[in-house]
Protein backbone atom coordinates (compact mmCIF):
# COMPACT_ATOMS: atom_id res chain seq x y z
CA UNK A 1 0.00 0.00 0.00
CA UNK A 2 1.22 3.73 -1.20
CA UNK A 3 0.27 6.37 0.54
CA UNK A 4 1.36 9.88 1.55
CA UNK A 5 0.99 10.76 5.24
CA UNK A 6 -1.07 14.08 4.67
CA UNK A 7 -3.47 15.44 6.80
CA UNK A 8 -6.46 17.16 5.59
CA UNK A 9 -9.65 18.85 7.19
CA UNK A 10 -12.84 18.98 6.03
CA UNK A 11 -13.62 21.16 3.40
CA UNK A 12 -10.56 21.18 2.16
CA UNK A 13 -9.69 20.85 -1.66
CA UNK A 14 -7.40 18.02 -2.19
CA UNK A 15 -4.20 18.55 -4.87
CA UNK A 16 -5.80 16.90 -8.01
CA UNK A 17 -1.96 15.65 -8.49
CA UNK A 18 -2.75 13.74 -5.08
CA UNK A 19 -5.66 11.29 -6.74
CA UNK A 20 -4.36 8.07 -8.27
CA UNK A 21 -5.21 7.20 -11.59
CA UNK A 22 -5.67 3.86 -13.32
CA UNK A 23 -6.22 2.81 -16.36
CA UNK A 24 -8.61 0.19 -16.54
CA UNK A 25 -10.20 0.54 -12.41
CA UNK A 26 -12.59 3.43 -11.63
CA UNK A 27 -11.68 5.77 -9.07
CA UNK A 28 -13.27 4.77 -5.57
CA UNK A 29 -13.62 6.78 -2.97
CA UNK A 30 -13.77 5.38 0.56
CA UNK A 31 -15.27 6.65 3.76
CA UNK A 32 -14.22 10.26 4.68
CA UNK A 33 -14.24 11.94 1.16
CA UNK A 34 -17.41 12.82 -1.20
CA UNK A 35 -17.47 13.52 -4.64
CA UNK A 36 -18.92 16.58 -5.95
CA UNK A 37 -20.08 16.82 -9.41
CA UNK A 38 -18.10 17.50 -11.66
CA UNK A 39 -14.82 16.46 -10.38
CA UNK A 40 -13.84 17.79 -6.84
CA UNK A 41 -13.62 15.75 -4.03
CA UNK A 42 -13.98 16.65 -0.82
CA UNK A 43 -13.23 15.47 2.66
CA UNK A 44 -15.72 15.43 5.20
CA UNK A 45 -13.77 14.23 8.21
CA UNK A 46 -10.60 15.57 9.49
CA UNK A 47 -7.71 12.71 9.33
CA UNK A 48 -5.28 11.12 7.06
CA UNK A 49 -5.58 10.77 3.39
CA UNK A 50 -4.37 7.70 2.16
CA UNK A 51 -4.45 6.81 -1.62
CA UNK A 52 -4.37 3.05 -2.97
CA UNK A 53 -3.06 3.78 -6.65
CA UNK A 54 -2.75 -0.24 -7.47
CA UNK A 55 -7.11 -0.23 -6.41
CA UNK A 56 -7.36 3.49 -7.69
CA UNK A 57 -9.28 3.78 -4.10
CA UNK A 58 -8.40 6.80 -1.79
CA UNK A 59 -10.00 7.46 1.56
CA UNK A 60 -9.22 9.55 4.94
CA UNK A 61 -8.18 7.23 7.91
CA UNK A 62 -9.24 8.92 10.82
CA UNK A 63 -10.25 7.72 14.44
CA UNK A 64 -13.94 7.73 16.08
CA UNK A 65 -16.57 6.82 18.62
CA UNK A 66 -19.84 6.58 16.29
CA UNK A 67 -19.97 3.20 14.27
CA UNK A 68 -21.38 3.51 10.85
CA UNK A 69 -22.42 0.35 9.06
CA UNK A 70 -20.27 -0.51 5.53
CA UNK A 71 -20.84 -3.49 3.69
CA UNK A 72 -18.42 -5.98 4.37
CA UNK A 73 -17.46 -5.00 7.52
CA UNK A 74 -17.02 -7.26 10.25
CA UNK A 75 -19.02 -6.87 13.16
CA UNK A 76 -19.93 -8.00 16.64
CA UNK A 77 -23.18 -8.30 17.14
CA UNK A 78 -25.77 -8.46 20.18
CA UNK A 79 -29.20 -10.30 19.45
CA UNK A 80 -31.98 -8.14 20.98
CA UNK A 81 -34.84 -9.38 20.46
CA UNK A 82 -36.53 -12.59 17.62
CA UNK A 83 -38.53 -10.99 15.06
CA UNK A 84 -40.25 -13.08 12.35
CA UNK A 85 -37.89 -14.24 9.78
CA UNK A 86 -34.91 -12.52 11.28
CA UNK A 87 -33.17 -11.54 14.57
CA UNK A 88 -32.59 -8.05 16.05
CA UNK A 89 -29.07 -7.15 17.07
CA UNK A 90 -27.59 -4.22 18.07
CA UNK A 91 -24.19 -2.96 16.48
CA UNK A 92 -23.55 -0.01 19.10
CA UNK A 93 -25.94 2.18 21.56
CA UNK A 94 -26.49 4.32 18.78
CA UNK A 95 -26.70 2.32 15.82
CA UNK A 96 -30.16 1.42 14.52
CA UNK A 97 -31.43 -1.97 14.90
CA UNK A 98 -29.88 -4.64 12.57
CA UNK A 99 -31.33 -7.64 11.10
CA UNK A 100 -29.73 -10.70 11.14
CA UNK A 101 -32.07 -13.54 8.84
CA UNK A 102 -32.85 -16.63 10.18
CA UNK A 103 -31.09 -18.19 6.96
CA UNK A 104 -27.88 -16.39 6.65
CA UNK A 105 -26.00 -19.13 8.75
CA UNK A 106 -23.83 -21.93 7.40
CA UNK A 107 -26.00 -24.62 6.16
CA UNK A 108 -29.24 -23.04 8.14
CA UNK A 109 -32.72 -24.54 6.67
CA UNK A 110 -36.25 -23.48 8.25
CA UNK A 111 -36.12 -26.49 10.15
CA UNK A 112 -32.36 -26.20 11.26
CA UNK A 113 -31.48 -22.40 11.91
CA UNK A 114 -29.65 -21.96 15.22
CA UNK A 115 -31.89 -20.64 18.03
CA UNK A 116 -30.36 -17.77 19.32
CA UNK A 117 -31.47 -16.04 22.92
CA UNK A 118 -31.90 -12.28 23.71
CA UNK A 119 -28.13 -11.29 24.49
CA UNK A 120 -26.22 -13.63 22.25
CA UNK A 121 -23.00 -12.89 20.99
CA UNK A 122 -22.58 -12.85 17.08
CA UNK A 123 -19.42 -12.23 14.66
CA UNK A 124 -20.93 -11.29 11.31
CA UNK A 125 -20.77 -9.42 8.13
CA UNK A 126 -22.43 -6.57 7.23
CA UNK A 127 -24.44 -7.59 3.95
CA UNK A 128 -26.37 -4.56 3.33
CA UNK A 129 -25.96 -0.97 4.73
CA UNK A 130 -27.84 1.47 2.74
CA UNK A 131 -27.78 5.31 4.76
CA UNK A 132 -31.73 5.18 4.99
CA UNK A 133 -32.70 1.67 5.50
CA UNK A 134 -31.34 -0.64 8.78
CA UNK A 135 -28.54 -2.59 8.03
CA UNK A 136 -28.16 -6.46 7.51
CA UNK A 137 -26.04 -8.79 8.64
CA UNK A 138 -25.04 -12.56 7.73
CA UNK A 139 -22.96 -14.99 8.68
CA UNK A 140 -22.36 -17.25 6.03
CA UNK A 141 -20.15 -16.13 2.61
CA UNK A 142 -22.80 -15.99 0.13
CA UNK A 143 -20.66 -16.88 -2.65
CA UNK A 144 -19.41 -20.34 -1.32
CA UNK A 145 -21.81 -21.32 1.19
CA UNK A 146 -19.28 -21.38 4.24
CA UNK A 147 -19.40 -19.65 7.47
CA UNK A 148 -15.54 -18.70 7.36
CA UNK A 149 -15.16 -17.99 11.10
CA UNK A 150 -18.59 -16.05 11.27
CA UNK A 151 -21.10 -16.88 13.61
CA UNK A 152 -22.78 -17.02 16.92
CA UNK A 153 -20.14 -16.79 20.12
CA UNK A 154 -21.02 -19.38 22.89
CA UNK A 155 -22.53 -17.85 25.95
CA UNK A 156 -20.38 -18.06 28.72
CA UNK A 157 -17.16 -17.62 27.07
CA UNK A 158 -15.02 -14.60 27.21
CA UNK A 159 -16.01 -11.27 27.32
CA UNK A 160 -16.46 -7.82 25.32
CA UNK A 161 -14.12 -4.75 25.13
CA UNK A 162 -15.06 -1.60 23.78
CA UNK A 163 -12.22 -0.22 21.87
CA UNK A 164 -11.89 2.60 19.32
CA UNK A 165 -13.16 2.41 15.67
CA UNK A 166 -9.74 3.18 14.69
CA UNK A 167 -7.74 1.09 16.79
CA UNK A 168 -10.65 -1.89 15.70
CA UNK A 169 -9.45 -0.97 12.17
CA UNK A 170 -5.86 -1.10 12.91
CA UNK A 171 -6.68 -4.77 14.45
CA UNK A 172 -8.42 -6.01 11.81
CA UNK A 173 -5.47 -4.85 9.01
CA UNK A 174 -3.80 -7.95 7.39
CA UNK A 175 -0.38 -6.80 8.92
CA UNK A 176 -1.52 -5.09 11.64
CA UNK A 177 2.14 -4.35 13.19
CA UNK A 178 3.29 -3.22 10.26
CA UNK A 179 0.94 -1.36 9.15
CA UNK A 180 -1.33 -0.64 11.78
CA UNK A 181 1.53 -0.12 14.30
CA UNK A 182 -0.46 -2.77 16.91
CA UNK A 183 1.77 -5.90 17.81
CA UNK A 184 -0.04 -6.23 21.60
CA UNK A 185 -1.80 -9.43 21.14
CA UNK A 186 1.16 -11.08 19.61
CA UNK A 187 3.41 -9.74 22.38
CA UNK A 188 0.90 -11.64 24.82
CA UNK A 189 0.56 -14.79 22.79
CA UNK A 190 4.61 -15.10 23.09
CA UNK A 191 5.53 -14.20 19.44
CA UNK A 192 7.57 -11.42 19.96
CA UNK A 193 10.95 -12.40 20.96
CA UNK A 194 11.24 -8.98 22.89
CA UNK A 195 8.97 -10.08 25.10
CA UNK A 196 10.59 -11.93 27.91
CA UNK A 197 8.70 -12.29 31.65
CA UNK A 198 10.10 -15.39 33.45
CA UNK A 199 7.90 -18.27 32.62
CA UNK A 200 9.09 -21.25 30.84
CA UNK A 201 8.49 -20.65 27.38
CA UNK A 202 9.33 -16.71 27.31
CA UNK A 203 7.30 -14.26 26.09
CA UNK A 204 3.61 -13.76 26.87
CA UNK A 205 2.45 -17.77 26.53
CA UNK A 206 -0.66 -16.82 27.20
CA UNK A 207 -3.60 -19.02 25.31
CA UNK A 208 -6.51 -16.81 24.35
CA UNK A 209 -8.49 -15.92 21.12
CA UNK A 210 -10.34 -13.17 19.55
CA UNK A 211 -12.66 -11.91 17.58
CA UNK A 212 -12.80 -7.73 16.36
CA UNK A 213 -15.68 -6.20 15.01
CA UNK A 214 -15.49 -2.93 13.14
CA UNK A 215 -17.80 -1.51 15.28
CA UNK A 216 -15.31 -0.99 18.07
CA UNK A 217 -15.81 -4.05 19.81
CA UNK A 218 -13.59 -6.70 20.32
CA UNK A 219 -14.22 -10.34 22.15
CA UNK A 220 -11.41 -12.04 23.69
CA UNK A 221 -11.72 -15.72 25.18
CA UNK A 222 -9.87 -17.85 26.96
CA UNK A 223 -10.18 -20.76 29.93
CA UNK A 224 -8.98 -18.56 32.24
CA UNK A 225 -10.55 -15.50 33.45
CA UNK A 226 -7.44 -13.48 34.34
CA UNK A 227 -6.23 -14.22 31.05
CA UNK A 228 -9.39 -12.58 29.27
CA UNK A 229 -8.99 -9.37 31.49
CA UNK A 230 -5.37 -8.90 30.77
CA UNK A 231 -6.06 -9.10 27.21
CA UNK A 232 -8.52 -6.61 27.42
CA UNK A 233 -6.94 -4.56 29.63
CA UNK A 234 -3.92 -4.48 27.28
CA UNK A 235 -6.38 -3.85 24.41
CA UNK A 236 -8.20 -0.69 26.08
CA UNK A 237 -4.39 0.56 27.32
CA UNK A 238 -3.27 0.57 24.33
CA UNK A 239 -6.41 2.30 22.36
CA UNK A 240 -6.65 4.83 25.23
CA UNK A 241 -2.96 6.05 25.38
CA UNK A 242 -2.24 6.05 21.85
CA UNK A 243 1.00 3.62 22.70
CA UNK A 244 3.40 2.38 20.07
CA UNK A 245 4.98 -0.60 19.59
CA UNK A 246 7.62 -0.18 22.22
CA UNK A 247 4.85 1.47 24.90
CA UNK A 248 2.99 -1.48 24.19
CA UNK A 249 6.13 -3.95 25.05
CA UNK A 250 6.40 -2.34 27.92
CA UNK A 251 2.55 -2.30 29.16
CA UNK A 252 2.72 -5.77 28.24
CA UNK A 253 5.66 -6.70 30.60
CA UNK A 254 4.26 -4.63 33.12
CA UNK A 255 1.02 -6.27 33.16
CA UNK A 256 2.08 -10.07 33.21
CA UNK A 257 4.45 -9.38 35.88
CA UNK A 258 1.29 -7.79 37.70
CA UNK A 259 -0.32 -11.30 36.77
CA UNK A 260 2.28 -13.47 38.47
CA UNK B 1 -39.15 5.39 24.76
CA UNK B 2 -35.20 4.59 24.04
CA UNK B 3 -34.22 1.79 26.46
CA UNK B 4 -31.06 1.64 27.45
CA UNK B 5 -28.78 -1.35 25.35
CA UNK B 6 -28.26 -4.65 27.66
CA UNK B 7 -24.79 -5.99 27.67
CA UNK B 8 -25.10 -9.45 25.80
CA UNK B 9 -25.02 -12.68 27.91
CA UNK B 10 -20.96 -13.16 27.50
CA UNK B 11 -20.13 -9.88 29.11
CA UNK B 12 -22.71 -10.67 32.01
CA UNK B 13 -21.62 -13.79 32.88
CA UNK B 14 -18.05 -13.27 32.46
CA UNK B 15 -18.25 -9.95 34.46
CA UNK B 16 -19.56 -12.29 37.83
CA UNK B 17 -17.25 -14.77 37.02
CA UNK B 18 -14.21 -12.60 37.15
CA UNK B 19 -15.37 -11.35 40.67
CA UNK B 20 -15.83 -14.96 41.85
CA UNK B 21 -12.29 -14.92 41.32
CA UNK B 22 -11.85 -11.83 42.81
CA UNK B 23 -11.19 -10.05 39.24
CA UNK B 24 -12.41 -6.99 38.02
CA UNK B 25 -12.50 -5.83 34.00
CA UNK B 26 -10.22 -2.74 34.47
CA UNK B 27 -7.70 -4.97 37.05
CA UNK B 28 -8.86 -3.01 40.35
CA UNK B 29 -9.47 -4.17 43.87
CA UNK B 30 -12.66 -4.75 44.67
CA UNK B 31 -12.48 -1.89 47.14
CA UNK B 32 -10.66 0.08 44.67
CA UNK B 33 -11.79 3.23 42.98
CA UNK B 34 -11.28 4.08 39.71
CA UNK B 35 -8.38 7.49 39.37
CA UNK B 36 -11.07 10.68 40.77
CA UNK B 37 -9.57 13.86 39.70
CA UNK B 38 -11.39 17.25 40.62
CA UNK B 39 -10.65 20.62 39.19
CA UNK B 40 -12.32 23.99 40.38
CA UNK B 41 -13.20 26.28 36.97
CA UNK B 42 -12.38 30.18 36.37
CA UNK B 43 -15.65 31.13 38.40
CA UNK B 44 -16.19 30.65 42.12
CA UNK B 45 -18.61 27.53 42.17
CA UNK B 46 -17.27 25.62 39.35
CA UNK B 47 -16.22 21.92 40.23
CA UNK B 48 -15.75 19.49 37.72
CA UNK B 49 -15.25 15.55 38.77
CA UNK B 50 -14.12 12.64 36.78
CA UNK B 51 -13.94 9.22 37.79
CA UNK B 52 -12.68 6.95 35.44
CA UNK B 53 -14.43 7.38 32.40
CA UNK B 54 -17.85 8.88 34.52
CA UNK B 55 -17.49 13.08 34.09
CA UNK B 56 -20.01 15.13 36.70
CA UNK B 57 -19.69 19.29 36.48
CA UNK B 58 -21.66 20.96 39.23
CA UNK B 59 -22.00 24.97 39.15
CA UNK B 60 -23.19 26.92 41.91
CA UNK B 61 -25.11 29.85 41.79
CA UNK B 62 -26.91 32.53 44.06
CA UNK B 63 -29.98 35.07 43.65
CA UNK B 64 -31.49 37.23 45.79
CA UNK B 65 -35.62 35.98 46.43
CA UNK B 66 -38.53 35.94 48.43
CA UNK B 67 -38.19 33.30 51.19
CA UNK B 68 -41.28 30.80 51.25
CA UNK B 69 -44.37 32.29 53.09
CA UNK B 70 -43.81 29.16 55.93
CA UNK B 71 -40.23 29.56 56.52
CA UNK B 72 -39.45 33.27 56.68
CA UNK B 73 -36.08 32.83 58.15
CA UNK B 74 -34.49 30.65 55.83
CA UNK B 75 -32.95 30.87 52.41
CA UNK B 76 -33.57 28.31 50.00
CA UNK B 77 -31.21 25.53 49.12
CA UNK B 78 -31.99 23.28 46.05
CA UNK B 79 -30.22 20.79 44.04
CA UNK B 80 -30.28 20.13 40.23
CA UNK B 81 -29.96 17.33 38.30
CA UNK B 82 -30.44 16.35 35.14
CA UNK B 83 -29.49 14.02 32.68
CA UNK B 84 -29.12 14.99 28.99
CA UNK B 85 -29.49 12.70 26.21
CA UNK B 86 -25.99 13.66 25.36
CA UNK B 87 -24.61 10.77 28.50
CA UNK B 88 -26.33 8.43 27.19
CA UNK B 89 -28.98 7.57 24.47
CA UNK B 90 -31.27 6.47 26.84
CA UNK B 91 -31.68 9.65 28.77
CA UNK B 92 -34.23 12.20 26.89
CA UNK B 93 -34.89 15.83 28.11
CA UNK B 94 -38.10 16.39 30.50
CA UNK B 95 -38.70 12.74 31.01
CA UNK B 96 -36.81 11.80 34.25
CA UNK B 97 -35.56 8.15 34.20
CA UNK B 98 -35.69 5.85 37.61
CA UNK B 99 -31.88 6.62 37.99
CA UNK B 100 -32.34 10.36 37.47
CA UNK B 101 -34.93 10.47 39.97
CA UNK B 102 -32.91 8.49 42.50
CA UNK B 103 -29.63 10.61 42.10
CA UNK B 104 -31.45 13.60 42.70
CA UNK B 105 -33.43 12.25 45.93
CA UNK B 106 -30.11 10.97 47.00
CA UNK B 107 -28.35 13.84 46.72
CA UNK B 108 -31.04 15.76 48.58
CA UNK B 109 -31.35 13.67 51.58
CA UNK B 110 -27.51 13.63 51.87
CA UNK B 111 -26.23 16.79 51.28
CA UNK B 112 -29.74 19.23 51.76
CA UNK B 113 -31.12 17.09 54.67
CA UNK B 114 -28.43 16.52 56.72
CA UNK B 115 -28.07 20.30 57.08
CA UNK B 116 -24.85 20.59 55.29
CA UNK B 117 -25.60 24.02 53.99
CA UNK B 118 -26.47 26.35 57.05
CA UNK B 119 -30.01 27.25 55.23
CA UNK B 120 -30.60 30.55 57.90
CA UNK B 121 -27.24 32.34 56.84
CA UNK B 122 -28.86 32.58 53.75
CA UNK B 123 -31.70 35.03 54.79
CA UNK B 124 -31.12 38.66 54.49
CA UNK B 125 -34.57 40.40 55.19
CA UNK B 126 -36.54 37.91 57.56
CA UNK B 127 -39.84 37.53 55.49
CA UNK B 128 -38.75 39.54 52.86
CA UNK B 129 -35.74 38.98 51.56
CA UNK B 130 -32.90 35.75 51.66
CA UNK B 131 -30.56 34.16 49.15
CA UNK B 132 -31.26 31.52 46.90
CA UNK B 133 -28.63 29.06 46.36
CA UNK B 134 -28.67 26.19 43.47
CA UNK B 135 -26.45 23.86 42.41
CA UNK B 136 -26.81 22.25 39.06
CA UNK B 137 -25.44 19.13 38.20
CA UNK B 138 -24.52 18.20 34.67
CA UNK B 139 -23.36 14.45 33.84
CA UNK B 140 -20.96 15.30 31.14
CA UNK B 141 -20.06 10.85 30.69
CA UNK B 142 -21.96 8.19 32.10
CA UNK B 143 -19.42 4.84 33.35
CA UNK B 144 -21.37 3.79 36.31
CA UNK B 145 -21.22 5.09 39.73
CA UNK B 146 -23.00 8.30 39.21
CA UNK B 147 -23.95 9.54 42.71
CA UNK B 148 -20.82 9.35 44.15
CA UNK B 149 -19.25 11.10 41.69
CA UNK B 150 -22.18 13.74 41.69
CA UNK B 151 -22.19 14.06 45.16
CA UNK B 152 -18.48 15.12 45.47
CA UNK B 153 -19.16 17.72 42.71
CA UNK B 154 -21.79 19.11 44.70
CA UNK B 155 -19.66 19.44 47.80
CA UNK B 156 -16.47 20.80 45.95
CA UNK B 157 -19.11 23.32 43.93
CA UNK B 158 -20.52 24.68 47.26
CA UNK B 159 -17.42 24.47 49.13
CA UNK B 160 -15.66 26.69 46.74
CA UNK B 161 -18.76 28.98 46.12
CA UNK B 162 -18.72 32.87 47.18
CA UNK B 163 -21.61 34.82 47.02
CA UNK B 164 -21.72 38.41 47.06
CA UNK B 165 -20.85 40.42 49.90
CA UNK B 166 -24.26 42.18 51.07
CA UNK B 167 -24.89 45.11 53.53
CA UNK B 168 -27.95 46.59 55.25
CA UNK B 169 -28.02 50.30 55.85
CA UNK B 170 -31.63 51.85 57.27
CA UNK B 171 -33.58 49.45 55.75
CA UNK B 172 -31.64 49.74 52.15
CA UNK B 173 -29.87 46.10 51.17
CA UNK B 174 -26.98 46.83 49.25
CA UNK B 175 -25.10 43.46 47.38
CA UNK B 176 -21.96 44.62 46.27
CA UNK B 177 -20.17 43.59 42.84
CA UNK B 178 -16.63 41.47 43.43
CA UNK B 179 -14.92 44.63 41.97
CA UNK B 180 -16.36 46.40 45.21
CA UNK B 181 -16.20 43.81 47.62
CA UNK B 182 -14.38 40.14 48.19
CA UNK B 183 -17.38 37.76 47.87
CA UNK B 184 -17.88 35.60 50.93
CA UNK B 185 -18.25 31.83 50.97
CA UNK B 186 -21.22 29.87 52.01
CA UNK B 187 -21.87 29.07 55.61
CA UNK B 188 -20.32 25.31 55.88
CA UNK B 189 -21.22 23.01 58.47
CA UNK B 190 -20.01 19.42 57.42
CA UNK B 191 -19.11 17.68 53.90
CA UNK B 192 -20.88 14.72 53.82
CA UNK B 193 -19.56 12.55 50.79
CA UNK B 194 -21.56 9.50 49.27
CA UNK B 195 -20.10 5.88 48.72
CA UNK B 196 -22.18 2.85 46.85
CA UNK B 197 -21.68 -0.45 46.69
CA UNK B 198 -22.39 -3.02 44.51
CA UNK B 199 -23.87 -6.36 45.55
CA UNK B 200 -23.33 -9.36 43.38
CA UNK B 201 -23.91 -12.93 43.43
CA UNK B 202 -27.23 -14.90 44.01
CA UNK B 203 -26.64 -14.31 47.68
CA UNK B 204 -25.23 -10.81 47.26
CA UNK B 205 -21.88 -12.43 49.33
CA UNK B 206 -19.66 -10.18 47.09
CA UNK B 207 -19.07 -6.37 47.71
CA UNK B 208 -17.47 -4.39 44.88
CA UNK B 209 -16.79 -0.26 44.96
CA UNK B 210 -17.26 2.16 42.44
CA UNK B 211 -18.68 -0.02 39.99
CA UNK B 212 -18.33 0.89 36.14
CA UNK B 213 -21.69 0.96 34.39
CA UNK B 214 -21.37 -2.66 32.80
CA UNK B 215 -20.97 -3.91 36.01
CA UNK B 216 -23.95 -1.69 37.41
CA UNK B 217 -26.30 -3.49 34.74
CA UNK B 218 -25.28 -6.93 36.12
CA UNK B 219 -25.62 -5.85 39.92
CA UNK B 220 -28.16 -7.55 42.52
CA UNK B 221 -28.10 -4.29 44.60
CA UNK B 222 -26.59 -1.67 45.55
CA UNK B 223 -26.24 0.24 48.84
CA UNK B 224 -25.33 3.77 49.32
CA UNK B 225 -23.83 5.31 52.51
CA UNK B 226 -23.61 9.09 52.99
CA UNK B 227 -21.38 10.12 55.93
CA UNK B 228 -18.93 12.86 56.63
CA UNK B 229 -15.35 12.52 57.67
CA UNK B 230 -16.30 11.89 61.47
CA UNK B 231 -17.94 8.88 60.80
CA UNK B 232 -21.63 10.27 60.97
CA UNK B 233 -23.75 8.85 58.88
CA UNK B 234 -26.16 11.29 57.21
CA UNK B 235 -28.62 8.19 55.20
CA UNK B 236 -27.99 4.63 54.06
CA UNK B 237 -30.31 3.85 51.13
CA UNK B 238 -30.48 0.57 50.03
CA UNK B 239 -33.27 0.64 47.60
CA UNK B 240 -34.80 -3.26 46.83
CA UNK B 241 -32.58 -6.03 45.22
CA UNK B 242 -31.27 -8.89 46.67
CA UNK B 243 -31.36 -8.67 50.88
CA UNK B 244 -27.53 -7.83 52.43
CA UNK B 245 -26.39 -9.58 55.58
CA UNK B 246 -26.03 -7.52 58.25
CA UNK B 247 -22.70 -8.00 59.21
CA UNK B 248 -21.60 -7.48 55.84
CA UNK B 249 -23.35 -3.78 56.13
CA UNK B 250 -21.31 -2.48 58.68
CA UNK B 251 -18.20 -3.68 56.96
CA UNK B 252 -19.17 -1.88 54.13
CA UNK B 253 -19.84 1.13 56.30
CA UNK B 254 -16.32 0.76 58.22
CA UNK B 255 -14.70 1.05 54.40
CA UNK B 256 -16.92 3.70 53.10
CA UNK B 257 -15.46 5.49 56.24
CA UNK B 258 -11.80 5.80 54.97
CA UNK B 259 -12.71 6.27 51.57
CA UNK B 260 -14.41 9.34 52.70
CA UNK B 261 -12.02 10.76 54.52
CA UNK B 262 -9.85 10.18 51.38
CA UNK B 263 -12.21 12.32 49.56
CA UNK B 264 -12.52 14.87 52.51
CA UNK B 265 -8.31 14.86 52.05
CA UNK B 266 -8.26 15.39 48.16
CA UNK B 267 -11.07 18.07 48.62
CA UNK B 268 -9.23 19.78 51.34
CA UNK B 269 -6.08 19.65 49.29
CA UNK B 270 -7.40 20.61 45.96
CA UNK B 271 -9.34 23.89 47.53
CA UNK B 272 -5.96 24.73 49.10
CA UNK B 273 -4.43 24.45 45.58
CA UNK B 274 -6.81 26.51 44.19
CA UNK B 275 -7.02 29.48 46.91
CA UNK B 276 -3.39 29.36 46.33
CA UNK B 277 -3.99 29.92 42.65
CA UNK B 278 -6.57 32.67 43.06
CA UNK B 279 -4.37 34.50 45.59
CA UNK B 280 -1.57 36.38 43.71
CA UNK B 281 0.04 39.14 45.76
CA UNK B 282 -1.37 37.64 48.66
CA UNK B 283 -4.27 39.99 49.64
CA UNK B 284 -6.87 37.46 49.88
CA UNK B 285 -6.56 37.43 53.70
CA UNK B 286 -7.18 41.56 54.13
CA UNK B 287 -10.24 41.83 51.65
CA UNK B 288 -11.85 38.70 53.65
CA UNK B 289 -14.97 39.93 55.16
CA UNK B 290 -16.39 36.96 57.25
CA UNK B 291 -15.26 36.39 61.12
CA UNK B 292 -13.56 33.16 61.96
CA UNK B 293 -16.01 30.42 62.78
Amino acid sequence: MASDHLFVLPGETIDPALVPTHKKHPLRLGPGLRHIPPSDIVPTVAGQLITNPLKNSMWVEFNSQRYIPTTGDLVLATVTRNAPEAYLCSLSAYTPAATLPHLAFEGATKKTRPQLAPGQLVYARVALAHRHMDPELECVSAATGRADGLGPIAAGNGCVFDVSLGFARRLLMARSREDGGVGVLEMLAGQDPEVVVGGAGGGGGLAFETAVGRNGKVWVGSESAKTVVLVGRALQETDRARLGLEGQRRLVKRLLREMR
Amino acid sequence: MPREAEPSLNEKQFVLQALQENLRLDGRELDQYRPLDLSFGDQYGVADVTLGRTRVLAKATAEVTVPYADRPLDGIFTIATELSPMTSPAFEVNRPTETEVLLSRLLEKTVRRSGALDTESLCLVAGQKCWSVRVDVHVLSHDGNLIDASCLAVVAALRHFRKPDTSMDAGVLTVYTPAEREPVPLSWLHSPFCVTWSFFGDEADIAVLDATWLEEQVRVGSCTISLNKHGEICQIAKLGGTPVDAVALLQCTSVALTKVKEFSDLLDTKLAEDLKRRDKGGFMAELRAENER
